[in-house]
């Protein structure tokens, strides 16, 4: 039994680093913009279904499809932000419908483009297992964390020290303030929904490789990204990376000690007691957001 | 009399209905699911332009609507009526789940309320003992024979519809009219401002939503007693969020009748010509009707005619 829950908690925080790279996609768009895409997950599942088309295509390693995921969903993304940029009235609401329908759209076109049979990669390179004293892995989970934990360490740098970086933080904390300071915030909220995308191109392949995709996939992984959003509270990447892998172990548990129909639900369960007791995330004491 | 007319034009097109297509039986299941998605809209409507709160997990109220109504009248032998008001109520009992999200804003209350969705499904899914699981919830009563009419009949339950979203309508018209509705008019321009002069916002927003849930979920009840099988990726399907949305966005979110007849037209599209052209993924074509009308249109068709017609922004509202 205590292997099981091991080897679960090994698990979960793999798959948390991933569910971190969605969220964090979300909460960067948020900040910029105030504004939550819901077609977030549909950018990560357009991602994944990439790294479909170049395994199955030409046989490469799955990641060799980043370019190409990154371009698609860069793409999308600033399709999305030109399109949320036109809404005049009710920005908050009808932005929020208008996402809600372009995720409609992606996970129709996906339905359309692939049918809707799950995929899942057959290298098997990514699908060996290897063992790290008395847990397994998958390459290919190691390798997700390790490569989320790259990227995440790149967007810290990035907001931290490179001009659009910090661009995005002031926008982000004061908009009329930044825009004093002579910040644009059209191209730096452009600039977010850019990095979003990237973000969502590596979450999708690295989704890919180490589980199963199908069309439909999309709204739960918008959900799952929200839940950890609110979990963290008000977003720093320590916060959201904390809350992602608290998500991913409660999830991998619940599959060990109940049934893998309720992972899911628990996630969700989480996310309740969090709105119920602490409204403000687990590591955001001050700001509010009701 | 002007104001009256696209209620009357509406109510005449009710009436002609069953005249013309009666005895067509496609036809007029078409025409009893669409008001099913009419009410559904309308419920979600007065949710948004009243409550201010767009939400994207009404199916979670439909389902739930739809599954007490069919144990209650199978298990407990409730009489259908009572069942079906007993599933109203039952949804709107599971809004009160949710009014904890209330306290959160725009679209972090959206957010919260598809996660409830996606909750109430796997309860559904899981909880077999007493839903059936995902085999699915069969054997229960159909909607009865009263005075002589069998609602059970295609143009029965037609006619139970037209009637059923009729007084839908009324009811929102009446909270709108009221001084409730003024105090929710009030809260969509400020809600700090409304709050200082001593409207409590947030009860009225629990109102609306447990309304809306009510409403919602006595239109799952009577689907379900119409279809008599039910399913949870059938009773909860996202459908039934997705396209009372559209509906009511088509057909303008702001007006009371707007997303009834937007309902019954975006249904038939769907079924009749987006079906046709698209056996699989069809629903592209609404997720883009919606994305368009929400860029061009946001008032919705009857809103830009109404507003026009006014020749005020604001008449709408």
């Amino acid at each position: 039994m205590f292997e099981l829950l091991q080897q679960s908690l090994f698990s979960g925080l793999l798959v948390g680093s991933v569910y971190a790279l969605v969220a964090l996609g979300i909460a960067l768009t948020f900040g910029a913009m105030k504004i939550i895409n819901l077609a977030h997950g549909e950018l990560v599942l357009l991602a994944a279904y990439m790294a479909y088309v170049i395994e199955s295509r030409t046989g490469w390693n799955p990641y060799a499809a980043i370019p190409l995921a990154f371009a698609v969903t860069a793409l999308v993304s600033i399709a999305i932000y030109l399109l949320i940029e036109r809404i005049r009235e009710h920005r908050e609401l009808n932005s929020l419908i208008l996402t809600f329908a372009i995720g409609v759209i992606l996970t129709n076109a996906i339905l359309l483009v692939f049918a809707s049979d799950v995929r899942s990669t057959n290298s098997p390179l990514l699908q060996d297992a290897v063992s790290l004293g008395s847990v397994y892995a998958m390459n290919s989970e190691l390798l997700a964390f390790v490569v989320s934990l790259l990227v995440m360490a790149g967007l810290w740098w990035w907001l931290r020290n490179s001009w659009y970086g910090r661009a995005v933080r002031a926008v982000s904390s004061n908009r009329d303030a930044s825009m004093l300071m002579g910040i644009d915030p059209r191209r730096v909220e452009l600039a977010a929904f850019i990095v979003a995308g990237i973000l969502a191109s590596v979450a999708g392949v690295a989704l890919y490789t180490m589980s199963v995709v199908q069309p439909a996939l999309g709204p739960a992984l918008t959900v799952k990204a929200f839940v950890v959003t609110v979990l963290a509270g008000v977003g720093s990447i320590p916060g959201v990376f904390c809350a992602a892998l608290l998500l991913g172990v409660t999830e991998a548990m619940t599959v060990t000690l109940a049934s893998s129909a309720l992972q899911e639900l628990v996630g969700m369960v989480l996310f309740l007691l969090v709105l119920f007791f602490m409204p403000n995330g687990l590591f955001g004491a001050r700001a509010r957001r009701g | 009399m002007m104001r009256n007319l696209p209620a009357a034009a509406l109510l005449v097109a009710a009436l002609a209905i069953p005249l013309v297509f009666g005895g067509n039986g496609y036809i007029m299941g078409l025409m009893v699911s669409g008001l099913i998605v009419a009410g559904v809209a309308l419920a979600w409507a007065l949710l948004g332009n009243l409550g201010g709160m767009v939400s994207f997990g009404h199916a979670a109220f439909f389902g739930v609507g739809a599954y007490t109504s069919a144990i209650l009248s199978a298990k407990a032998g409730l009489p259908v009526p009572l069942s079906l008001l007993a599933g109203a109520l039952g949804a709107a009992l599971c809004s009160l789940v949710m009014l904890p999200a209330l306290r959160l804003s725009g679209p972090y209350f959206a957010l919260a309320i598809l996660a409830y969705a996606h909750i109430f499904k796997i309860l559904a899914t899981e909880l077999s003992s007493i839903t059936g699981g995902s085999a699915g919830f069969q054997r229960f009563p159909t909607l009865p024979t009263i005075a002589g009419i069998d609602f059970s009949s295609r143009t029965g339950s037609y006619a139970l519809l037209v009637v059923m979203v009729a007084l839908c309508a009324l009811v929102y018209r009446a909270v709108k009219r009221s001084h409730v509705g003024t105090a929710l008019r009030a809260m969509a321009e400020s809600e700090d401002a409304t709050r200082v002069v001593g409207v409590n916002a947030t009860l009225l927003k629990s109102w609306m939503l447990l309304l809306s849930a009510f409403i919602t979920g006595l239109f799952g009840a009577m689907n379900a007693h119409i279809i008599n099988f039910l399913e949870p990726d059938y009773a909860f399907s996202g459908n039934w969020s997705v396209l009372p949305i559209i509906a009511a966005i088509f057909g303008g979110y702001r007006t009371i009748l707007g997303p009834v007849a937007g309902a019954v037209l975006i249904y038939l599209f769907d079924q009749i010509i987006a079906k046709e052209l698209l056996p699989v993924g069809h629903q592209i074509l609404l997720g883009l009707l919606l994305a368009g009308m929400i860029l061009v249109a946001p008032n919705g068709l009857f809103g830009l005619f109404q507003t026009r017609r006014k020749g005020a922004p604001h008449a709408a509202a």
